[in-house]
């Protein structure tokens, strides 16, 4: 099997090593690559009929592409896909309706935050975004650094903290297609105030937040040197060994607008379609649609990672299943961009990063990236 | 006639092709992983498609869209731009510093010579990985601007790599740091050479330092200038591993360390961040310009400063 989560290997062995008492006759071997190349990689493989015959794949665009390359299979007639709601189906399925891949994990997005020194400057969990400033303000008044955040990885900025607020800004899928559709405008108002809540909380990162990469932000957050850190779900297994206590919330809506989750589809697995064993493949693919299947692998998959099954599924670690209980009652979406609009991932990085720096205004970088829009030939 | 005949025979020169036995090692060697590397990649530069079942001969699309694509050719420029800079000042700072302790080194009065060139030169068997981590912590306010406030210093406590203004520079400043050691040794080798009676006879005409510097010194090690010159055009223009150990491959922040290199590790090798397919044509285009501009400039340093002794 095929995957860019180099970190994962024993997780995943014990998961084989599961399967293997469903499928005595069946050896799986997991052998994942730098996640960086996976893509690459997998091309490779796929192009030169090396490919392996189970694999990862990626959602939406790059995961459409190898389907149409004709190397993943068609799994639209595996059993138990109807376990899967179809917004959790939605990343791996054609526009003519097929899937090429059964859906895995997904990951969320939050604010972590550190309990004690919550206490200590005596402030609560915020319930909106105008809150959640006068928690920083308080936090800072403290003598604390209130967010742990940085820009100079460039990456997280834009994928965990401006996708994770975003949906609380323009809504969820429903709203989303309309921007992809050219309908509403990426410089609409709800933009302009979704950077300008960045704008807002550049204050409150750390002292020289711009040359603060991801790893320093983490290591602030773990040594309790800031007291927020907002990150995505796969970094929840990282602060096991804290030792203060802490918790997770969303990031929290502008007064008025509901509070909305960004719940990422990050992995499916599918089978190469030259496969020798496509009988096998295909009876695996089926294990992971079921509830025993599934709950195999929540059990095994590292902390954060979420099953997308529609069945409910408990998870070990107390703080990722408050994680995945902040969707209850919310509207969930994938990353802003990752559906059709990739292209705009640089665009509007760079225009999230230079109004945190205050180098443009709001709508300047909310303009910036209509305009980036209206050159895409869609 | 006769004699003619003999003294060919006792020549040690061999007759026929026995000498192209003596190159044939090296020729295959270099062709094959030289010249034959090469010539492809400035093949590639002709096609598009990343994968050998959907490449297409474009013959020069890729250059075109080098230098027409709008976000591309804003890239492009951008990254040539930041090369040249990142050379002129490894070029002025390394290698003027470079022959300035050389200078002091070698100076007859200078004590404790080999402290100092250890001193110089131990940067340079750093790993670039661990240079850059190690700097991007120095320059960082979060880590270092406590230290940094006690010494009185805090006005230093900014975060040099993370702002668009400086960022350039430093990066070539840490590249400088790193790397001195070499053009100061290749140039305290070529001061050493230089005839001691030559600058006797100086001293004893009463040359003062600087005249001694300008009119034999440095005369006498411009073939040296040379070649250091077209070792610092030659690595600069090739530089990846710098930016990639403390902005990331992206040339942060805002594209603004993003280099050459950089531009063409993104480009034909990683593809761009998230979707991560590469274009191997594009970056095969970025990297035969490269080589023409690096071709290009070399000759004419050649010319300039090889040795006319």
């Amino acid at each position: 099997m095929g995957s860019w989560r180099a970190d994962d290997v024993t997780a995943m062995n014990n998961l084989l090593d599961a399967y293997s008492k469903v499928a005595p006759d069946v050896e799986i071997d997991f052998k994942p690559t730098n996640p960086a190349d996976y893509n690459t990689t997998l091309r490779l493989q796929l192009d030169s009929a090396t490919g392996p015959d189970l694999m990862y794949a990626r959602s939406y665009a790059p995961g459409i592409e190898l389907f149409e390359s004709g190397y993943f299979a068609d799994c639209s007639d595996i059993e138990g896909l109807s376990n899967f709601t179809e917004s959790n189906k939605a990343p791996w399925m054609t526009s003519d309706g097929k899937m090429f891949a059964i859906p895995f994990a997904a990951v969320s997005h939050a604010v972590y935050y550190n309990k004690d020194l919550f206490k200590k400057a005596n402030v609560n969990v915020p319930n909106t975004w105008e809150e959640f400033l006068t928690v920083c303000a308080k936090l800072q008044s403290s003598g604390t650094t209130p967010l742990s955040n940085g820009l100079a990885d460039e990456w997280d900025i834009l994928e965990t903290f401006f996708f994770g607020a975003l949906p609380n800004y323009v809504g969820g899928a429903s709203q989303r297609v309309k921007y992809e559709s050219g309908e509403l405008k990426l410089n609409d108002a709800n933009f302009v105030k979704a950077y300008t809540a960045m704008k807002d909380v550049a204050k409150y990162c750390p002292n020289g937040f711009e040359s603060v990469t991801y790893n320093d932000s983490q290591a602030l957050f773990a040594t309790g040197k800031a007291a927020m850190f907002i990150d995505g779900s796969w970094t929840v297994g990282t602060y096991g060994e804290a030792t203060f206590d802490w918790g997770v919330f969303a990031i929290p809506a502008p007064k008025g607008n509901k509070t909305a989750i960004c719940f990422h589809p990050d992995m499916a697995i599918t089978m190469n379609t030259t496969t020798e064993y496509p009988a096998e493949a295909k009876a695996f693919l089926s294990w992971l649609c079921t509830v025993e299947g599934a709950t195999t692998a929540s059990k095994y998959l590292p902390a954060g990672f979420f099953p997308m099954i529609n069945v409910p599924i408990s998870i070990e670690l107390k703080q990722a299943n408050e994680f995945l209980a902040l969707n209850n009652g919310k509207e969930t979406d994938a990353r802003f961009v990752w559906p059709l609009l990739l292209d705009l991932y640089s665009p509007m990085d760079q225009a999230v990063i230079k109004v945190m720096k205050g180098a443009i205004t709001p709508t300047q970088a909310a303009n910036d990236v209509q305009k980036a829009y209206d050159n895409l030939d869609l | 006639m006769k004699l003619k005949k003999q003294n060919k025979h006792l020549s040690v020169e061999p007759s026929g092709w026995y000498w192209i036995l003596y190159i044939l090692p090296a020729l295959l060697i270099y062709t094959t992983f030289m010249a034959f590397p090469l010539l492809d990649s400035i093949r590639l530069s002709l096609y598009t498609g990343n994968t050998d079942a959907t490449r297409e001969f474009i013959a020069f699309g890729n250059f075109k869209k080098l230098f027409t694509d709008e976000t591309l050719s804003i890239r492009y420029g951008g990254a040539f731009l930041h090369t040249v800079i990142f050379f002129l000042i490894n070029m002025i700072i390394q290698n003027g510093l470079g022959i300035l302790f050389a200078v002091i080194i070698t100076t007859k009065t200078m004590k404790a010579r080999s402290f100092y060139q250890t001193v110089i030169f131990v940067p340079t068997t750093f790993a670039v990985l661990v240079t850059g981590y190690l700097w991007k912590l120095l320059l960082n306010p979060v880590w270092s601007g406590d230290a940094l406030t006690k010494l009185g210093l805090g006005f230093l406590s900014q975060p040099w790599l993370g702002s668009t203004q400086t960022a350039l520079v430093v990066v070539s400043l840490i590249s400088c740091w790193q790397w001195m050691g070499i053009p100061t040794m290749m140039f305290v080798a070529a001061l050493k050479n230089i005839p001691q009676d030559c600058l006797e006879v100086a001293a004893i005409e009463g040359a003062s330092a600087w005249q001694t510097f300008t009119k034999i010194k440095l005369p006498l090690i411009k073939p040296v200038i040379g070649m250091v010159t077209i070792l610092t055009f030659v690595n600069n223009f090739n530089a990846f591993d710098i930016i990639f150990a403390t902005e990331t491959v992206n040339g942060a922040p805002n594209y603004a360390t993003d280099l050459l290199g950089t531009l063409f590790y993104r480009t034909g090798i990683a593809g761009e961040h998230p979707v991560a397919i590469a274009d191997p044509g594009l970056g095969a285009a970025i990297a035969t310009i490269t080589f023409i501009v690096l071709l290009i400039g070399v000759i004419p340093v050649l010319k300039l400063t090889r040795g006319d002794n």
